[in-house]
């Protein structure tokens, strides 16, 4: 095996370690810009792939991703019934919804499969070359021979990017998410903004869940989302709250994950443990030497949309 | 802040701790006698796995089945809810509260005296007391057998280990794993990669993937529920092999499981269990291993013909000398253990 078939390897694994956080992260980053922080991200991605599990279960693959992300979108709707209308503790009520989803999803799958599961039974998606750009030396195969999760990524950061400072929709949410007053005061309805933010947050949620059991492990595992949820939220930190930004972060995270799965492999004698602190030491560097507030959108986390 | 914000905040909450108490209590009451015998179970991961968590579970419920137990499972996740679960089992009367591994001896150490009438067993453990015990699987006597196994078979020598952490009872089975395979093929190369937990079904495979990319070609998992995810890794990359461990795997993916590293949970929990409903729990370590037909090397039939019959011999008289009491992989006596190592 060559220097350089390991190097592909690797850049494979960062990219596809990447796609469901980037995923998550343009998702919540879009609810973040509309003022609304929602720590529920975690489980709409445990939502997502169990609806995936449900789904592909019935109708394939497609079936898999429609119903991952539709129970995405159903936690964004508690979260958002929740938040927006009723104007809960951001924080407190994301954290409920997770510990809620995280319980929901394994009772649930107890029920519907039986203790012993469905193991490895789902249909998954197999990687797909884009023909002339995955010959590419090196990052062709990386870049352009993903299961198409990935693609559909590659299309909604520059949609997502041109939305939000192009449109007069990113224009509303933006306003919402700094000086929600002044927005009303202009005629922005702010709740419908951070409505639909909020859902298009949970949906994007769903759809990371729904990639990590259709496009990777073709199982479900109670609480596989392992902590995605809060990374991305780190991941739109990291990127200042642009898609483009929140995209090269998760990337960065993937790179990061994905050179402690090679170290290990390699047989390098170093405590496993540091490898796997890796991710989260290059998450730490970046956020500490960046400065953090810089980029937030003003209003972020205000559980009232009027000052008092 | 509010006092409407207060109230808000309070029924997130509920809502929340309302969720995580409905996840995974899971009680069960058949009509009881007068003094029924409880028994109590808490796994570090979900029962759904297939492996070392199902295995507790199937036991649970043929304790209920052949002892007229009635029987409780929860699903902890810290040191702190290990505690506390104990402490409310106790509390409530239960007979026997079962901590599934390693990690729950030092909970168990501090909660059993408070509560002399219930009694505590933590398997893989070795801590003992007049009302705790542990159970100590000889897991490496079969994973010394898989290595046998895949030293044999494997055409690039190079070998692949993947745990969900370093716990000693998961090392102990790795250092079995390698020693057999180096019996077969001296110059063998064993890759060993941790995932850091025991769920995160996505990082095995990636582990996974990275091991067959070094051109490992024998496989063997100990991730529990994460474990699933290297099964998928094999099942992508053509040609390699897979061991499955902690229960019989090998219908998981029949395709690519060659054999699985049993262990008969379900018979252990039964053993411990009856002795303690008949009052003859004394404080000890359950010894199981081979020769109790506790712990086994079980191939899957579809693969098992690609093993060349000498090979397979080779491992029965292993087998045999092991039950016989006059072998024992050097990794049961490695320095991370006691004695014989535990799961």
């Amino acid at each position: 095996m060559s220097v350089r078939s390991v190097l592909t390897e690797y850049l494979e694994g960062a990219v596809r370690t990447a796609t469901p956080l980037a995923l998550a992260a343009v998702g919540e980053l879009v609810a973040e810009r509309a003022g609304v922080i929602n720590i529920g991200l975690e489980g709409a991605i445990i939502a997502g792939a169990f609806g995936a599990v449900v789904g592909a279960g019935i109708a394939g693959v497609g079936g898999g991703m429609l119903l991952g992300v539709l129970a995405g979108l159903a936690l964004g709707l508690v979260f958002a019934l929740l938040v927006v209308r009723w104007r809960a503790d951001q924080i407190i009520t994301g954290t409920a919804i997770t510990l809620l989803a995280l319980g929901i999803t394994g009772t649930l799958y107890r029920t519907l499969y039986g203790e012993s599961g469905v193991a490895l039974s789902l249909p998954t998606t197999a990687p797909v070359a884009i023909p002339g750009l995955s010959a590419i030396p090196v990052l062709g195969r990386a870049l352009f021979v993903q299961p198409w999760p990935t693609y559909v990524l590659y299309v909604l950061v520059p949609l997502v990017t041109w939305v939000l400072t192009r449109t007069h929709a990113g224009l509303a949410i933006r306003a919402v998410g700094e000086r929600p007053q002044a927005a009303s005061a202009a005629g922005i309805d702010a709740r419908r903004v951070q409505w639909w933010s909020t859902l298009f947050g949970g949906a994007m949620g769903g759809a990371a869940g729904a990639t990590l059991v259709l496009a990777q492990t073709g199982t479900f595992v109670e609480g596989m989302s392992a902590g995605r949820g809060f990374i991305a939220i780190a991941i739109v930190v990291l990127g200042r709250w642009h898609p483009v930004g929140a995209a090269l972060a998760a990337l960065l995270f993937g790179a990061a994950s994905a050179l402690q799965f090679v170290a290990q492999a390699m047989g390098w004698r170093v405590p496993y443990q540091l490898f796997l602190a890796i991710p989260y030491v290059v998450t730490l560097l970046v956020l500490a030497t960046a400065s953090s507030r810089a980029g937030a959108p003003a209003a972020l986390g205000r559980a009232e949309l009027e000052e008092r | 802040m509010s006092h409407n914000s207060i109230t808000r905040r309070f029924s997130a909450l509920c809502l929340g701790v309302l969720a995580a108490c409905s996840s995974s209590a899971d009680r069960n009451d058949p009509d009881a006698a007068a003094a029924p015998f409880r028994v109590a179970l808490l796994t570090p991961g979900p029962i759904s796995d297939q492996s070392w968590n199902g295995g507790a579970y199937a036991g649970l419920q043929r304790i209920r089945d052949s002892l007229g137990a009635q029987i409780s499972h929860i699903q902890t996740k810290t040191p702190a809810e290990f505690e506390e679960n104990f402490r409310q089992y106790a509390a409530q009367g239960y007979a026997l509260v079962i901590g599934h591994g390693f990690e729950y001896q030092d909970a168990a150490k501090r909660v059993a005296p408070s509560f002399p009438k219930t009694v505590f067993v933590c398997t893989s453990g070795r801590a003992t007391a007049p009302n705790l015990g542990g159970i100590a699987f000889a897991f490496e006597e079969a994973a010394y057998q898989a290595g046998m196994v895949a030293g044999a078979l494997t055409k690039s020598g190079t070998l692949g280990l993947i745990g969900g952490t370093q716990l000693p009872p998961v090392v102990a089975s790795f250092a079995a794993f390698e020693e057999g395979a180096k019996r077969e093929r001296a110059n063998a190369r064993v890759l060993t990669s941790y995932i850091g937990n025991w769920d995160d079904v996505s990082a095995a495979k990636e582990q996974a993937l990275a091991q067959l990319t070094q051109g490992a070609d024998v496989l063997l998992q100990n991730a529990d529920a994460a474990g699933l995810g290297v099964f998928q890794a094999v099942r992508e990359r053509k040609g390699a092999v897979v061991f499955g461990s902690n229960a019989n795997q090998n219908g998981v993916a029949p395709d690519v499981i060659i054999g699985s590293v049993v262990i008969d949970v379900p018979h252990a929990l039964l053993t411990v269990a009856r002795d303690v409903k008949q009052g003859g729990f004394a404080g000890k370590v359950y010894e199981l291993g081979m020769r109790d037909d506790v712990v086994r090397l079980e191939f899957n039939d579809q693969l098992a013909g690609r093993i060349p019959p000498a090979v397979r011999s080779r491992v029965d008289s292993v087998g045999a000398a092991i039950r016989a009491g006059t072998f024992r992989p050097a990794a049961s006596d490695s320095p991370v253990l006691p004695a014989s190592a535990p799961r």
